[in-house]
């Protein structure tokens, strides 16, 4: 058995703990003894789990702050995966429980647990089967989180499936007066990503071989844990040459590295016509985007947003859409770098589409949740665009710098919706606290009813409009100057939306803050924001600003690791895919990348 | 042997069995008599009685017949016969027969102590 | 302490603080005194301590480059000044006589960095952004210092007459005079910002930051319908304003790779600098001896399919291609590659200057702000943000290709000429004013547009003074009367004589007035240049002599109005004598900004013996290659643009003065006599040219034009897209769900009718068969026995026939 898969490894038990808390305690909460009465002691069970995993993230990710620096915790600076843990767990299929961090999941894990401690805090007002609420509520967290650190493509598929269900109880149960329309809709359009996810998983596995690797990639992909040594390397190396059929794999990296081969097996298989790289990539994107949303499979997401209560929208909005992203930079683009150079059109396509179409469409709407709703496709379009321009080549000079910067700009941009559209999200939900309605018609005056809620509301909304010295600003900006080198047409659809985004947010700001009175019902209701809202409204305003200020702290974290796997596709560009004519396949391709430019 | 061949039905009609030496075919003949007058008294008998009486000749026809295959004699010169067998087989027939007569009496007589009759159309109990 | 670190500091300082004052009134305003009455005192001095700081700064500046007469007549030493950028200590060692600018960059802050780009705050700070600096600060002081009198209704409950509750009654809400002065220092931060900006970046940073400010003081009074509107409309027209800069952003961006003026110059860790250009020497290399030509990245952008060519050919070596394509790119050069860029770098550039500084086809924004209270006017809306525009334009002008600045020159000359037109006709004092200002903005980004560089500026500079003035007075009147209708004034000169006296400078400063060639107001010296700077453009190229047109005519029409308003609002006897009884004079702490400003409105374009002077302390920051005349064009056939100093030729000059003296009196008199002397009635020469007024009254129609073009489509596009959302995609997806349901329903059917079925026949068959056997059982034991015989008969048969051959044998 391998060495390394004792539980000695120094990530494992900070790493499994972060991702299997909440589901821990969700079990316990489960348990008959636990009341279903005793709603106080469930609710700060679930807050305190929260914090909890949100300090252990922490203190994975900011070492610095918790004085030593341990092998579990996060180096900054450093581009590659950090924090690996290793075991075996279906051997049979060479399935592993593989997690690890690297300078895009640690932000977004570190995001998780924040917003999830948020809507934790933000689940007070939900008084019916509160036991239940919680207990799917922290399975939920644990899905996501998962999602974020599994290495393994079949645990990745498995978390995401875990998230998948807790939320669909969590908008059909808790949710308003469409709720089951609104959950059985969420949950088909995503089941419907995730099986031509599995699909391309499938096809994926079959199509590895570890054979192909080298010893040094094998090690760099922890096929082989580089924390073993000596004999036993030897022998963990051995056992992959020695096999006589080809070895399978579901380990991402090793999957990146194969298919960023010269040889890619990937490439190299066609299926009906088309490589099965572009299949792969067609089937994991459109599993993908449809969490992100794009235009035309965005539809889900209003209704759900609409339909979920307060908290969960935040984690809907806030986490659940940055899955697709993440998944597309993770998944697609270093497994197909082949097929997402093709496709970099479609990508950059889709996201314009969507923020426009997103921006024309919150423009429209009556209910301010759907607004809101609305603005998350339309910016959420900037991170498709970003991501997208990922495989931009300027002729054949490869710029990869301006390719770096849309990338980090759409991993900004996700960090930064995170906050700003979570905090919007749950500004609707404190005024429909109060006064049950989202009729963006019958607000009005609420500026003078309720100062500091409204300012900072304003300040969120701000933000979300990408006013400079707020987050919203600097990810729009590097991806909306990083797409002129893609394409001059998309580039300047993508700058119009910012008069869109103006135009529905402010008109929105003035329906509902601004004015002399309130126009709707229960008015009387218009009480000033508590202490607990306070909480949650301030650190979410908080971090709006100093991300917005102070953009580097993302960056330090995003930029070398982005970087460096920009620069390793920029690099394969020009080694693999615009080199000289080896196989007239390879030819016929290279040819069309640099003609469609 | 053909028993079931057509061909030996004429010369039956046509006396000329009875001019032939005793074999089995005369046997056979009465056997087929006692039978079907057993058949015969069975199917138009209305008493019970009349119908266990039709019973005892057609197992008696069979007798007959059993006996006759039986006997090295009848069968003539290089024919095998039943031998012992077919004596033996006579003997638990008739065996049966007691046996089955005493069974069917006993109904009889049941029936009669709850019908008041011996009349076996009168018995359709066990119509479906 | 050496200059090149001194200025950022003092500059830097003077930046921030306007924000401390912010952060602190945002978190402790109400706390500040009685209804935060402090807080003017919080932010007031926050912005002095920028006037003295800016001051110390300017001190230093001239301290070191002492301003005098610029000669000119020694061009063609650009040579000897390689290191033109002059960045950092480079620039101190220059003196004022050397052709190019003086100026020192640096970066304070990184916001991103990837590969060789970069993102940051900076500065660039030449005599420019001093001079800049030192006008805004002490406007903004000024006003900081107004408007703690104009506010002071805002102390305490404030019933608002102009918001009608559904009850029937007015508006009764608490005071927000903290929050006003919190959203100026705001304001005051993001403004100078945009001056003190290293790179573009940064100015489209603080270019969005003080439209926000600008939105908040629009809307302050946020319960007026009104106000709110304006500033939302605002906002959004400079958006669109920002739309076109975004683009210009991604065409250097993109092409170039950075935003930064000047040339950075990095230090790595071993001590080895390396320098990358920046805007200006990449547009204008010394090496050219800053002649503009299309930059090498623009060429190379626009030549990609050449470079991709190259590239393929040479994949083997790298370096080859290289190599190849830097000889290959003059080539490309002189056919005329990447022109388009530069065009429309510069043009995009200059659509936010056209947001901002409400310009033709986007200044319907600037009248409506009016809404806000009127210190907001004179500060943000006339003399600083406004004014940005214009400012950027000239930071910027380096980079414009000659046919931008034909687009900024027409764009001007109609600016001027709609606005000059409309304010003719309007009776709402701000609003004049606010027309008035927008003509004025025209008339800089004309004099930019034909090379008159300085002349631009200067007026930007004058203008800030004396239309600030203008809209102080007008506040003050306001104040008195509670009415913004001229129509309802007049003869207050009597009891307002500061005002009347104060706003009569104003007046004078904005038409121009002086004595010909001998002394004048500050506009006179100003707008001379810009007439003259005009005529000489139109001398050069005859083609665009509506140009020079436009200035005099403008300038005509500048007369006009600005008399009407003064005339209408002091002079004669009252319109409405409730109004004139209650008119006082402003508090003192309303009327010594008045005077402040005055004096400057008078003495601002002096130029004292010496040589000290605004017109010769921007020379010193004259963009390089603008000295000399400058000919080209690419989209619009060959154009010149004479040398600014060739305009100060006596043939000229003395033209551009008399024409200016002429008209400015013409339009004087043509207002006196109609509002003061009352020879000609107004209302007989509104009825005269009733379609004419009408249309000017009606400002042109633009908005109405504006929203049945813009916005109507736009919330059209929007429903559609909504309903798209509802009517088609979730249609198509409920019709999904729907089909999946019919065709389960199909599948149920089969099961139930035919799978079902079968069973069920086969199950009702044997059952219905064991019916018809039954009847066969009749319990007849006679029967049965028949049936037996029968049945052996028939087997014996059947068997015979069937089986004949077997059992015959």
């Amino acid at each position: 058995m391998d060495p390394t898969a004792s539980l000695t490894q120094p990530a494992l038990w900070p790493l499994t703990a972060i991702v299997f808390l909440p589901a821990l305690v969700a079990a316990f909460l489960s348990l008959p003894i636990i009341p279903k009465a005793r709603e106080e002691f469930i609710r700060w069970t679930s807050l305190l789990t929260m914090a909890v995993v949100f300090v252990l993230s922490l203190w994975m990710a900011w070492p610095q702050l918790f004085g030593a620096t341990g092998p579990a915790q996060f180096r900054l600076g450093e581009p590659g995966m950090q924090a690996v843990v290793k075991l075996p767990w279906i051997d049979a299929f060479g399935i592993e429980y593989l997690l690890g961090v690297d300078g895009i999941s640690m932000p977004l894990v570190v995001l998780t647990t924040f917003l999830s401690m948020l809507a934790a805090a933000a689940s007070w007002p939900i008084t019916k089967h509160v036991k239940a609420y919680h207990v799917l509520f922290l399975l939920l967290v644990t899905g996501m989180l998962g999602v974020f650190v599994s290495l393994d493509f079949f645990l990745f598929y498995v978390f995401w499936e875990v998230m998948l269900l807790p939320m669909y109880f969590l908008i059909g149960i808790w949710g308003g007066p469409r709720r089951e329309y609104a959950a059985i809709k969420f949950f088909l359009y995503t089941l419907l990503g995730s099986v031509l996810m599995l699909l391309a998983i499938l096809m994926l596995y079959f199509t590895s071989d570890l054979r192909l690797l080298s010893d040094d990639q094998l090690i760099a992909a922890h096929v082989v844990s580089p924390a073993v040594e000596g004999a036993a390397r030897a022998d963990a190396l051995t056992a992959v040459r020695s096999a006589k059929n080809p070895v399978h794999t579901f380990n991402l990296l090793a999957l990146a590295q194969l298919g960023q081969l010269p040889s890619s097996p990937f490439a190299a298989a066609e299926v009906w016509g088309m490589s099965l790289e572009k299949w792969a990539f067609l089937l994991l994107l459109i599993g993908f985007v449809i969490k992100v949303p794009v235009v035309p499979v965005h539809t889900w997401l209003p209704d759900a947003h609409v339909e979920a209560p307060t908290p969960i929208s935040m984690i809907l909005a806030g986490v659940l859409l940055k899955l697709g992203g993440y998944g597309i930079l993770r998944i697609c683009y270093p497994i197909c770098p082949g097929a997402g150079l093709a496709f970099a059109w479609l990508v950059c396509g889709l996201g314009v589409v969507s923020m426009v179409y997103g921006a024309f469409a919150a423009l429209a709407q009556k209910d301010f949740k759907r607004m809101v709703a609305y603005s998350s496709v339309s910016h959420m379009g900037y991170v498709m665009l970003g991501l997208g321009v990922w495989s931009a080549v300027a002729g054949n000079e490869y710029r990869w710098d301006a390719w770096a910067q849309g990338v980090n700009g759409a991993m900004f941009q996700m960090l930064a919706h995170g906050i700003s559209s979570a905090g919007m999200f749950f500004m609707v939900g404190v005024l429909y606290d109060r006064v049950h309605h989202r009729n963006l018609e019958e607000f009005g005056g609420i500026f003078n009813r309720m100062p500091v809620y409204s300012g900072l509301a304003v300040a969120v909304f701000f933000a979300g409009l990408g006013l400079p010295g707020l987050c919203g600003f600097i990810g729009e900006v590097l991806v909306t100057l990083s797409s002129w080198n893609y394409s001059r047409t998309l580039a300047v659809i993508s700058a119009f939306t910012v008069i869109l985004t103006a135009a529905y947010i402010l008109w929105a700001i003035q329906r509902v803050y601004l004015g002399a009175e309130y126009k709707g019902p229960h008015g009387d209701h218009l009480t000033p924001i508590t202490a607990r809202e306070l909480a949650i409204a301030a650190p979410l305003v908080f971090f709006a600003i100093l991300f917005g200020v102070a953009p580097q702290i993302l960056f330090n974290y995003v930029t070398p690791t982005v970087n460096r796997q920009v620069e390793t596709l920029a690099d394969w560009t020009r080694r693999v895919h615009d080199a000289p004519p080896v196989a007239p396949a390879v030819a016929q391709r290279g040819a069309d990348g640099v003609g469609s430019r | 042997m053909n028993l079931v061949s057509a061909s030996w039905l004429p010369p039956l009609f046509a006396a000329g069995l009875l001019g032939e030496p005793v074999s089995v075919t005369h046997y056979l003949v009465v056997g087929a008599i006692l039978f079907t007058a057993g058949i015969v008294c069975m199917a138009i008998k209305r008493n019970a009685l009349g119908v266990l009486m039709g019973i005892e000749l057609v197992l008696n026809g069979a007798n007959v017949n059993f006996v006759a295959f039986a006997s090295p004699y009848l069968r003539g010169e290089g024919a095998v016969s039943l031998g012992l067998d077919g004596q033996v087989i006579a003997l638990f027939v008739i065996l049966l027969a007691a046996a089955e007569a005493a069974v069917a009496l006993a109904i009889t007589l049941n029936f009669y102590n709850n019908h008041s009759t011996v009349d076996i159309d009168r018995a359709d109990d066990l119509k479906g | 302490m050496d200059l090149s670190s001194q200025l950022p500091l003092l500059l830097g300082l003077a930046w921030l603080a306007p924000l401390a004052s912010f952060v602190a009134i945002l978190f402790f305003g109400p706390r500040m005194g009685q209804h935060g009455k402090n807080a003017a005192w919080v932010a007031t001095a926050a912005i002095l301590t920028s006037f003295v700081l800016s001051l110390v700064a300017f001190g230093g500046w001239i301290g070191s480059h002492p301003v005098q007469a610029v000669s000119h007549g020694a061009h063609g030493a650009h040579d000897s000044h390689g290191d033109e950028a002059a960045v950092g200590a480079h620039g101190a060692g220059h003196g004022p006589a050397a052709h190019s600018p003086i100026a020192y960059s640096g970066d304070w802050y990184t916001l991103y960095e990837g590969g060789n780009l970069k993102l940051s705050i900076g500065w660039y700070i030449d005599a420019l952004t001093i001079l800049m600096f030192v006008v805004v600060t002490f406007i903004a002081t000024c006003i900081h210092v107004y408007a703690s009198g104009y506010m002071h209704d805002e102390l305490h409950d404030v019933t608002d007459h102009e918001v009608h509750l559904s009850g029937g009654g007015h508006l009764h809400r608490p005071g927000r005079f903290p929050r006003f002065f919190q959203a100026l220092s705001l304001f005051c931060f993001s403004m100078l910002g945009i001056v003190i900006a290293g790179n573009l970046a940064m100015v489209f940073i603080f270019w969005e930051l003080v439209g926000i400010c600008s939105w908040f003081l629009i809307g302050f009074y946020y319960e007026r319908k009104s106000a709110s509107n304006a500033a939302n409309k605002a906002f959004i027209v400079n958006r669109v304003g920002d739309f076109g800069m975004l683009i210009g952003l991604m065409a250097l961006w993109g092409a170039l790779g950075t935003l930064h003026f000047a040339d950075t110059t990095t230090t790595a860790a071993d001590g080895a600098a390396t320098t990358q250009p920046g805007l200006f020497s990449l547009v204008r290399p010394a090496a050219g001896g800053h002649a503009l030509r299309v930059p090498d990245g623009m060429v190379k952008f626009a030549a990609a399919k050449e470079v991709a060519q190259i590239a393929a050919d040479h994949a083997a070596n790298p370096a080859d291609a290289a190599s190849e394509v830097a000889s290959k790119i003059d080539d490309w050069r002189s056919m005329g590659m990447g022109r388009w860029l530069l065009f429309v770098a510069g043009v995009g550039i200059f659509c936010g200057c056209v947001g901002k500084s409400a310009q033709f086809p986007l200044f319907v924004w600037l009248p409506d702000a009016m809404e806000g209270p009127t210190p907001v006017s004179a500060l943000v809306h006339s003399a600083t943000m406004v004014a940005a525009g214009v400012y950027l334009v000239g930071r910027f002008y380096p980079v414009l290709s000659p046919d931008v600045l034909l687009v900024i020159a027409y764009v001007g000359a109609i600016t001027l000429f709609i606005a000059a037109t409309i304010a003719l006709v309007a009776n709402d004092i701000k609003r004049v004013l606010a027309y008035s200002t927008v003509s004025q903005l025209g008339y800089m980004m004309l004099a930019l547009g034909v090379g008159g560089w300085s002349a631009g500026l200067f007026h930007l500079v004058t203008h800030a003074f004396f239309k600030s003035l203008l809209f102080l007075c007008s506040g003050s009147v306001i104040h008195a009367c509670h009415t913004n209708d001229m129509r309802k004034m007049g003869g207050l000169a009597r009891v307002m004589p500061w005002t009347a006296g104060t706003m009569l400078v104003g007046c004078l400063a904005i038409i121009g007035a002086g004595i010909p060639f001998v002394i004048g107001l500050s506009g006179y010296y100003s707008k001379d240049a810009i007439l003259a700077q005009a005529l000489s453009f139109a001398q050069a190229n005859p083609a665009h002599w509506i140009l020079y047109v436009a200035v005099a005519g403008g300038a005509f029409l500048t007369a006009f109005y600005m008399f009407r308003l003064w005339f209408m609002t002091f002079a004669g006897r009252p319109r409405d004598h409730h109004i004139a009884e209650h008119a006082h004079e402003s508090p003192a702490v309303m009327v010594a900004p008045l005077v402040a400003l005055a004096v400057l409105a008078v003495v601002a374009g002096w130029t004292l013996p010496g040589g000290f002077g605004l017109a010769n302390l921007l020379e010193q920051a004259r963009p390089a290659g603008t000295e000399s005349t400058m000919t080209g064009g690419f989209v619009f056939g060959g154009l010149t643009f004479p040398a600014e100093h060739e305009s100060h030729e006596g043939a000229i000059h003395v033209t551009a003065t008399l024409t200016a003296f002429t008209t400015a009196a013409a339009g004087v008199l043509l207002a006196a006599a109609m509002y003061l002397w009352r020879i000609l009635s107004p209302t007989l020469v509104a009825y005269m040219f009733r379609p004419l007024y009408r249309f000017l009254a009606n400002r042109w129609y633009f908005d109405e034009l504006y929203h049945a073009v813009f916005v109507v489509p736009a919330l059209g596009i929007a429903k559609l897209a909504s309903s798209t959302d509802r009517g088609v995609i979730d249609k198509i997806i409920d019709g999904l769900a729907w089909s999946a349901r019919q065709l389960a329903g199909i599948d149920a059917w089969i099961d139930r009718t035919l799978v079902d079925g079968l069973v069920n026949a086969t199950a009702n068959a044997t059952w219905h068969a064991g019916l018809e056997l039954k009847k066969l059982q009749t319990g007849h034991l006679r029967q049965y026995v028949m049936f037996i015989v029968v049945g052996t008969v028939a087997l014996f048969v059947l068997a015979s026939l069937l089986f004949r051959t077997t059992l015959a044998g």
